[in-house]
């Protein structure tokens, strides 16, 4: 099977979500780290997973790129299980993790290379977009010196990169600005949302809910591993009993972290 | 100085210790394991050491001088491995260090920084050294009959050569990397170890030790010896180590100025290495943060091609061979295969009291295991670790459309191909030097390529069930539980194959040498035992390649 050209492989019916989470759930020892959770992402769509630190968000993007196994409960991508065929899964998701680990010996070129190899991108598609992103990600003068020398942003923006040139049905991202400087920032957001325009699904998890609020379709808010609340700002509106809020008031409210306010008053206080 | 922040700093490492070795207050059994493994292999090298110093006390006076010459070669060896090793770990240690960040900004003294890492350092890199000599000179003591004070002595002495060695190598590190950027310093440090390492294991072995006992060669060695019998090397603190307690095994006495030297050199030096610390610690530093290949233009030759199994094969040989502590490692096996050989040639078979014939041949034989063990020690070293080196990119390789099974394949061709080259030529170029033909050649080829592709498959499922991708680097990796565990695999079933092949191939030879025919009867035993050794290697490849993908598949990254 030619997997090299993504795009053209859309065997799934159009209007059907591109991400199904069923019951999903996920304990280390007696901790329970990922609750039952159920969610689905839609084609198209920008979602953002918010939570506090520690709250499951990255065991859960975790379980959906393939790296962590689950208890119990369902993944689905593009109508696959990916319990069942996981090689199917991944090969329609592009995943950014937190964290720009990166084969230090190699170069960015030979990276980037190496990503399209594994995921079998077609050589056509491999030198349209590659120098295109480099490009844009000022990369190109860096392409060919050794990881090892790249900053922590550099790298992330390689990682970016990366999944973009694969063009896959899914991105699934775990904290996506970390590192980027404003320029970087804007392009990702920028890229997010032409991608999302053209069909791609977003899964984003941020701690930052300037992006959410800017980026995002839809927004889930996972508390101690459970789902706490789903939807766009309104319906989270309406679900934290406020009104005319920005985010950051509906997120306090809904992770219960109202107590900040006395911290905040005895901090000026003092 | 101030005494209090040094408690203070050395807190983590101390923290560290106590949690891996007692985790929650308790004594585990795992560290039991290690402390009875660690007394088992002392108490192994105090008789081995007792065996051989008293096989050369009773050697009249020449064994004597011949044993304290060793005793004078093991003090100086010892001395030499824990300077280069010190070196080693201290470029890392007080330049890349992850913690350096927290440490070097935070309000501490450099000569505070300095005790720490001295501290620490050497920790690591002598303890080992520390533990298993005590055995070797404590055998000395035995056989001398050195009396109760040897013992405070001896151990005197090992601490204070041990400190003087380690204040060395931390004090010249600071220096040197001066000179280098860290990494490059790290590398030069390597190279000279490397070097120094095969210099010591060519000479050992060209010196033909196996002579000392031909005495039709002690002509020769009475005139090497008595060359050697005025103490040598008075400016190496090692020899002065050797010295004191030569002294003190054959007269009972104490030279003064030789333990005030050992006492005081080490203080010094460690004065000295803080104010090296002081004066030359942040530009190194500065430097130490330099990226290695960051100047440096790589060109990829090539098109850019559509095959998962062509650029894992790239990817390995690019990390293997721009990484100067893997690469360089093949001088090593370059030194090692030279000596096997050598071996073979040097092989008094003359002197044997049976045939040449069936001598060579049951060498040749026996060799398999040989060639098994090299290639099980080398896997160990650059096999096993495969895995866990891909470190916290292996996220990469796991959320990607690349089955585990076909990356585990990928992984082993791309190893099976030097593996097979070097078995071949220990085992073609032995069997040439044992001017073996026949039957023989093709047992020890085929056995000892179906061992080369087992072991490999062993070493590849054993790195993934016991993968650490936390490692600092492969080495690192050699030391942990499931190394020895596949070292203890490994070659407990070569010996069950070269066991089980022992009476087919004896019974088919027997005739072969006889007669130049083979007995069908013993010739199919022998196919037999060829078809039961290819199942059980197919078993156990499978089992621990299975065992292996499970466990990367279950585990989290």
């Amino acid at each position: 099977m030619n997997q090299g050209s993504n795009k053209k492989e859309k065997t799934w019916p159009e209007h059907a979500p591109a991400m199904v989470i069923k019951d999903l759930t996920k304990t280390f020892g007696s901790f329970t780290a990922v609750d039952s959770i159920n969610l689905d992402v839609n084609r198209g769509e920008i979602f953002g997973f918010l939570g506090p630190n520690g709250a499951g968000k990255t065991t859960t993007i975790k379980m959906i790129a393939g790296l962590l196994k689950p208890d119990s409960g369902q993944i689905s991508i593009n109508n696959r299980s990916l319990a069942s065929e996981p090689q199917k899964c991944k090969q329609d998701t592009g995943y950014i993790p937190d964290r720009p680990y990166l084969f230090e010996k190699l170069t960015g070129f030979e990276f980037l290379q190496f990503i399209a190899s594994l995921y079998n991108l077609a050589p056509d598609t491999f030198n349209k977009y590659t120098a295109h992103y480099l490009n844009l990600f000022d990369l190109l003068d860096w392409q060919h010196h050794l990881i090892e020398s790249y900053s922590h942003g550099m790298r992330q923006k390689l990682i970016i990169s990366s999944v973009f040139m694969l063009e896959s049905p899914l991105i699934v991202v775990d904290e996506p600005m970390v590192g980027l400087d404003p320029k970087s920032a804007r392009i990702v957001k920028e890229l997010f949302k032409n991608h999302a325009a053209r069909g791609t699904s977003i899964f984003l998890s941020t701690h930052s809910l300037e992006i959410a609020e800017e980026l995002c379709d839809r927004i889930g808010i996972i508390l101690n591993g459970s789902l706490r609340a789903m939807g766009n700002l309104k319906d989270l509106e309406l679900e934290a009993r406020l009104q005319h809020s920005d985010l950051e008031e509906i997120f306090l409210e809904l992770t219960g972290a109202y107590e900040l306010q006395e911290i905040i008053a005895a901090l000026r206080t003092g | 100085m101030n005494s209090s922040k040094r408690m203070t700093l050395l807190e983590p490492f101390f923290y560290s210790a106590k949690n891996r070795f007692f985790p929650k207050g308790r004594l585990p059994l795992r560290t039991m394991g290690v402390l009875a493994f660690s007394l088992t292999v002392c108490l192994v090298l105090y008789k081995i050491g007792v065996r051989v110093v008293t096989y050369f006390h009773s050697q009249n006076e020449l064994g004597i001088i011949l044993s304290l010459k060793i005793f004078q070669m093991a003090w100086i060896t010892m001395f030499a491995m824990l300077i280069f090793s010190c070196m080693v770990s201290a470029v890392s240690t007080l330049f890349l260090s992850q913690d350096n960040e927290i440490i070097f900004a935070a309000p501490v003294a450099k000569s505070d920084i300095f005790f720490m890492r001295y501290v620490t350092t050497s920790i690591y890199t002598s303890w080992m050294m520390i533990v298993f000599s005590i055995p070797i000179f404590a055998a000395y003591g035995t056989v001398f009959q050195a009396g109760i004070l040897y013992w405070p002595l001896m151990l005197g002495t090992i601490i204070a050569t041990a400190a003087i060695a380690t204040t060395f190598g931390m004090g010249f590190t600071v220096v040197l990397v001066n000179l280098f950027p860290a990494k490059r310093t790290k590398d030069v440090i390597l190279y000279l170890s490397i070097c120094f390492g095969i210099f010591i294991y060519l000479i050992f072995r060209l010196m033909r030790p196996e002579d000392l006992v031909n005495p039709d060669k002690y002509g020769y060695f009475v005139d090497y010896l008595s060359s050697l019998a005025t103490p040598a090397a008075p400016y190496i603190p090692a020899a002065w180590a050797s010295n004191l307690l030569s002294y003190y095994l054959l007269d009972r006495e104490i030279d003064i100025l030789v333990a005030a030297l050992l006492i005081i050199t080490p203080i010094t030096l460690f004065i000295l290495g803080e104010w090296a610390m002081e004066r030359w610690f942040l530009p190194g530093f500065t430097k130490s943060q330099e990226s290695f290949g960051g100047y440096r233009r790589f060109f990829s030759r090539g098109k850019y091609r559509q095959s998962a199994l062509r650029w894992i094969f790239r990817k390995e040989a690019k990390l293997f061979l721009r990484d100067s502590a893997e690469w360089s490692q093949l001088f090593m096996i370059g030194a090692l295969v030279v000596v096997y050989l050598y071996n073979f040639k040097v092989l008094p078979v003359e002197r044997s009291l049976f045939e040449e014939e069936y001598v060579t041949n049951l060498i040749s034989f026996l060799n398999i295991g040989l060639t098994g063990f090299v290639i099980a020690s080398l896997a160990a070293r650059f096999v096993y670790p495969s895995i866990g080196a891909e470190g916290g990119s292996f996220y990469i390789i796991m959320s990607s459309p690349l089955s585990t099974g076909r990356y585990m394949l990928h992984k082993y061709l791309f190893y099976v191909v030097p593996f097979t080259g070097l078995a071949l030529i220990l085992l073609v170029v032995s069997n040439h030097l044992l001017n073996i033909e026949g039957p023989m050649w093709w047992i020890s080829i085929i056995t000892g390529l179906l061992i080369t592709w087992t072991v490999l498959a062993m070493a590849l499922g054993f790195g993934a069930i016991y993968a650490d991708f936390k490692a600092e680097n492969r080495a690192a990796a050699l030391g942990g539980i499931g190394a020895i565990l596949f070292l203890f695999s490994a070659i407990a079933f070569e010996m069950a194959i070269i066991f089980l092949g022992g009476a087919p191939v004896f019974r088919v030879m027997k005739s072969w040498l006889r007669s130049g025919t083979m007995p069908p009867n013993d010739l199919l035993t022998l196919i037999g035992w060829i078809i039961a050794s290819i199942i059980i290697s197919l078993f156990l490849a499978l089992f621990f390649i299975r065992t292996g993908i499970k466990k990367l598949e279950a585990s989290s990254t």
